[in-house]
């Protein structure tokens, strides 16, 4: 396996300047995920939840959650825990 | 920088299935042949497809095969998120300009690892679940993308380089910028493939408004094993549905929207995705509404029956309007044809609209070939030569010529693929030229 030796730090800023920089409509977006991610992982640490569960405790309305939660569970982070009626209960991973 | 040969025997628009078949075949009477696609993955619509129809088939476990048959081929190089900008016939072949857009990821060094993905903490839509699922700013497109390499998509990159950091190999290049290719082809395949018509194309069905009316793509999606939720769930709210219905001809068949002519394959996706709720939820209730079942092709007409028999409700009637109510349910205004005309309304928990097929790309400039008033590729003689376009040389498979299935877009390919050997041979020695 080679590894390049590119100075990725000094093409980040380059590149970063190219892309207009951080706008603030994206610095906007980007906080808001964090904070809907967290209202999510809070809400999970008291046990598993379905999403209208997870909205409810969130105060987030339920498409948001279910798009959001399915992103953790992609990657990791959240994991299915059964059933409870017509809804899968979702639950923080240990690791995560 | 890409590295190219300056000339190919064939080069392929589009590397979806009927691209992808047509370019096998060339290579496969020795022609050198060039597969490009807009896309970051070869495959197309169908490898994010469940099953197909009559028999239920994986449809990756067909697609993959000759994604990777395409991609291991020495006679065929892939050129993936990569478009035309035009092709001109000259004296031998086409002088055809292309443009590879960056993925920021140097493709030779990159080992698929998936690190980047996982550092990146910021998601967005992913076209390939239709937005349902997340992806994050880079990103390998899905499971059986050929080439594995990530994409950056620098729209909803926070530069904060998380990914470059966890790059085992260093293969996050920031500096890349398009790449204008020049290559001459002997002859061009057209494959390119189908997009549906617009989710807003009637108001009244709140495709753009309800989270619960889907598109048949997301259906898919959502049926598949490594779709976006593992399971068919409702998009609103997660629940598992028991009330799904199908509004067909939902963009098609209708002179108000712009897409006059028949989809061909709708009824026969809608009948497939309902025996495959009833497979995986069996207390659902499906409800077809159509206003008739165009069940042409070998082996259809036994699998409406098919669907019938394992419970899918075909009802024939006129949907009016699709209205959200409590609990994001929807109701339907139902015209039922075989009650007399008698107006319902019908309550469901999620409802799929079965939109029209139109033509994935339209060469604008970049083809000198005519284009029906449909926006599909014109082909003068349909009945004796269904495979080419109003320019010699340029050849037409799948989707691109008119809606059809599968099936039909292979053999199609088939005929593209030896009809440009044909004129090839006819044009000049392939072996003549140097690589």
């Amino acid at each position: 396996m080679s590894v390049s030796t590119r100075d990725w730090r000094a093409d980040l800023k380059v590149f970063r300047e190219r892309m207009g920089g951080l706008s603030e409509e994206k610095k906007a977006w980007a906080k808001a995920q964090r904070q809907t991610l967290k209202a999510i992982s809070d809400a999970l640490k008291q046990g598993p939840m379905t999403i209208p569960q997870i909205s409810a405790a969130a105060h987030l309305p339920s498409p948001d959650v279910i798009w959001h939660v399915m992103a953790m569970k992609r990657y990791g982070k959240i994991a299915e825990a059964g059933q409870s009626g017509d809804y899968y209960l979702y639950q923080l991973r240990e690791e995560a | 920088m890409t590295k190219i040969k300056s000339y190919y025997d064939g080069l392929v628009l589009g590397a979806g299935i009927a691209g992808m078949q047509a370019a096998l075949d060339l290579a496969g009477q020795g022609f050198e042949v060039l597969l490009v696609d807009r896309e970051p993955s070869i495959g197309g619509v169908m490898v994010g497809l469940n099953k197909v129809f009559p028999t239920l088939d994986c449809s990756s476990c067909i697609c993959t095969p000759r994604m990777a048959e395409a991609a291991h081929s020495e006679r065929i190089k892939l050129l993936t998120y990569t478009e035309l900008i035009a092709a001109r016939k000259q004296d031998q072949g086409f002088a055809v300009k292309l443009r590879k857009k960056p993925r920021y990821v140097v493709e030779e060094d990159c080992i698929g690892c998936s690190k980047c993905e996982l550092a990146c903490n910021y998601y967005t839509g992913h076209d390939f679940d239709c937005g349902l699922g997340a992806r994050p700013a880079i990103y390998i497109p899905h499971g059986n993308a050929i080439p594995q390499v990530p994409v950056l998509d620098p729209d909803s990159c926070m530069f904060d380089g998380n990914c470059a950091r966890v790059c085992p190999t260093n293969c996050i290049d920031f500096t890349q910028q398009a790449e204008e290719i020049e290559v001459t082809a002997g002859a061009i395949i057209v494959a390119t493939g189908l997009k549906l018509s617009a989710m807003d194309a009637k108001k009244e069905y709140g495709g753009h408004e309800y989270p619960n009316v889907m598109n048949p793509l997301a259906m898919e999606r959502v049926q598949s094993s490594n779709g976006p939720y593992g399971h068919i769930l409702r998009p609103s709210d997660g629940k598992i549905p028991h009330s799904i219905a199908y509004v067909q001809c939902a963009g098609s068949r209708d002179k108000s929207i712009g897409v006059p002519y028949c989809s061909r394959v709708c009824c026969m996706y809608a009948l497939k995705q309902a025996i495959m709720i009833r497979h995986q939820l069996h207390d659902a209730e499906v409800t077809i509404y159509h206003m008739d079942i165009r069940a042409f092709g070998k082996g259809y007409e036994q699998f409406y029956r098919r669907a019938v028999a394992e419970g899918v409700k075909v009802v024939k009637a006129k949907v009016a309007r699709i209205s959200e109510v409590e609990n994001q349910d929807l109701n339907l205004r139902v015209e039922l044809i075989d009650e007399g005309g008698r107006v319902a309304d019908i309550r469901h928990d999620l409802v799929v609209l079965s939109l029209g097929t139109m033509p994935g790309w339209r060469p604008g400039g970049a083809l000198p070939i005519e284009i029906d008033e449909d926006g599909f590729i014109t082909i003068p003689e349909m009945a004796t030569r269904p495979a080419n376009s109003s320019v010699d040389g340029i050849f037409v498979a799948g989707v691109a010529t008119g809606p059809k299935d599968i099936p039909d877009a292979i053999v199609e390919a088939g005929a593209a693929a030896m009809e440009a050997a044909m004129y090839l041979d006819r044009t000049r020695s392939h072996e003549a030229v140097p690589a």
